[in-house]
């Protein structure tokens, strides 16, 4: 071991024997500082977790959705729309869906009522249990795991569900979906295009929107273009349009996300300057007394430095881990009142954050970098005086 | 023997780093759902994420206006808390 090493080893034993001497404030510092990592890399796991997913998943998302807008508002969209949009060069296919939302007023809940002209035979390997229905049979309905939840169906198969004039329709449960695609169908009700215009009380005339397939997926930014033109008072949403906005929902400019730094950066500017504002008289003495046994200001700095190092790095780790277990076994607990509000329906969070250097190097830079600087600079204005009116 | 301050400091690092690296291990196992949600969004065409269902906006961001949270009424503010949680798609 080479002399250098050995003299570094043995400033490292001082300064960790200098921190143990003081536990009590060290530790609650390491506490508080390691609470403020767990929120941010909380916080940057679950959205980068979040992210990713819908990153993978909607590549998958239609092309281009058309809506009709009346008054700023959307409302339903004449089929008759899809002739007109059949004349653009490079479209494939155009369907119309009819979909939208029922409040049980019962539980609370919103069930997302999802109407499908054909159900492919993939389909079926997303079911739990139960078979998909064919088109053609009414009333039968694919339940996600929340609706399946809400309803408590205790084993029935049959139940039913008020229409928006008070009637009633009758559906029976053809299968579940399966728990791991609870991020996508939790709330879906899934049946044939015919039930969901017969629920809705839709007129054939009408659909929710269009969904528009074009031949050459290079072309879609310019179809939805020569859409916008041909149909003005339409809105017209793209695939690369839906994958972006996750790209940004999740992002440090949220509200809640810029509590999250704010928090952070509200901490550490306190450490900081507390740090910062001077050293405690018997934190001089020591560097005196260090100063007056020979060593040197380099040194001292070491020793702080090691300190500093110590702290902040059991507590980066200490919090990350600590983030990290909260959105996986825990499924973010804590952010789960404000991520799903009032919601009835809540899917269970089955995530796996994909750590990025980016992630570490960023919650690093909140936290490692202001705490050394807060700890170095005051020791180092200090060992930079005398002994004698350091020990004063 | 006495153990010295940096070798107790060592071993609490390499612990929890072992904690790490047990968690990242697991998450790095095959992915058996991602072809499931694929088809899923696939063949049902959906476009967003099912998290937040207390209001249309939040269960359908990506399909759904800026300005949605705002028109139940004149003057109307948001007030759904999961408003809070995602941020402005422009």
């Amino acid at each position: 071991m080479s002399v250098d090493f050995q003299k570094q080893l043995n400033i490292l034993d001082y300064g960790l024997a200098s921190l143990w001497r003081r536990k009590t404030k060290n530790l609650s510092v390491i506490l508080v500082f390691a609470l403020v990592i767990f929120l941010l890399s909380s916080f940057q796991f679950l959205t980068g977790a979040l992210t990713g997913f819908a990153e993978k998943t909607l590549r998958f998302a239609p092309e281009i959705t058309v809506q009709h807008m009346v008054a700023g508002r959307q409302e339903q969209i004449p089929v008759a729309y899809g002739q007109t949009l059949k004349k653009i060069f490079g479209i494939r296919r155009v369907e119309p869906r009819v979909w939208g939302y029922h409040f049980s007023s019962v539980t609370g809940a919103n069930i997302t009522i999802w109407g499908l002209s054909s159900f492919a035979p993939s389909l079926q390997h997303t079911l739990l249990s139960g078979t998909m229905p064919s088109s053609e049979t009414m009333g039968a309905v694919v339940l996600g795991q929340g609706v399946v939840r809400d309803l408590n169906l205790q084993g029935r198969r049959k139940f039913s569900l008020f229409r928006s004039d008070l009637t009633q329709k009758t559906f029976s449960v053809s299968g579940e979906f399966k728990p791991e695609s609870e991020l996508l169908t939790a709330d879906l009700m899934l049946m044939s295009i015919a039930d969901s215009r017969d629920f809705f009380k839709m007129s054939p005339e009408f659909a929710t929107d269009l969904v528009v397939t074009v031949a050459n997926p290079a072309e879609i930014d310019t179809i939805a273009r020569k859409i916008a033109d041909l149909l003005p008072g339409t809105r017209v949403v793209t695939r690369p349009q839906i994958q972006q906005t996750y790209n940004v929902v999740f992002g440090w400019r949220s509200g809640f996300g810029s509590v999250c730094l704010l928090t952070c950066l509200a901490a550490f500017i306190i450490l900081a300057w507390d740090k910062a504002s001077g050293m405690t008289p018997e934190e001089k003495r020591e560097i005196g007394i260090l100063k007056l046994l020979g060593w040197q200001t380099s040194d001292i700095l070491a020793v702080r430095f090691y300190e500093g190092i110590a702290v902040s790095l059991l507590a980066l780790i200490l919090g990350c881990t600590l983030g990290y277990i909260h959105i996986v076994l825990f499924e973010g607990v804590l952010f789960r009142p404000l991520m799903f509000g009032w919601s009835v329906l809540t899917p269970h969070l089955n995530l796996t954050p994909v750590i990025h250097l980016t992630d570490i190097l960023l919650i690093t830079c909140f936290s490692i970098l202001p705490y050394l600087a807060a700890t170095v600079i005051p020791t180092w204005r200090a060992a930079s005086v005398a002994p004698d009116s350091a020990m004063r | 023997m006495r153990m010295r301050p940096s070798s107790i400091f060592a071993l609490i690092l390499v612990l929890l780093l072992g904690v790490d690296l047990v968690l990242v291990a697991q998450s790095l196992l095959p992915d058996q759902t991602g072809e499931l949600n694929e088809v899923l969004t696939y063949e049902l065409g959906l476009s967003d994420l099912c998290l937040s269902t207390e209001a249309r906006y939040t269960r359908h961001l990506s399909i759904s206006d800026t300005t949605a949270p705002f028109m139940d009424h004149p003057a109307a503010l948001e007030h759904f808390p999961s408003g809070s949680f995602y941020g402005i798609v422009q």
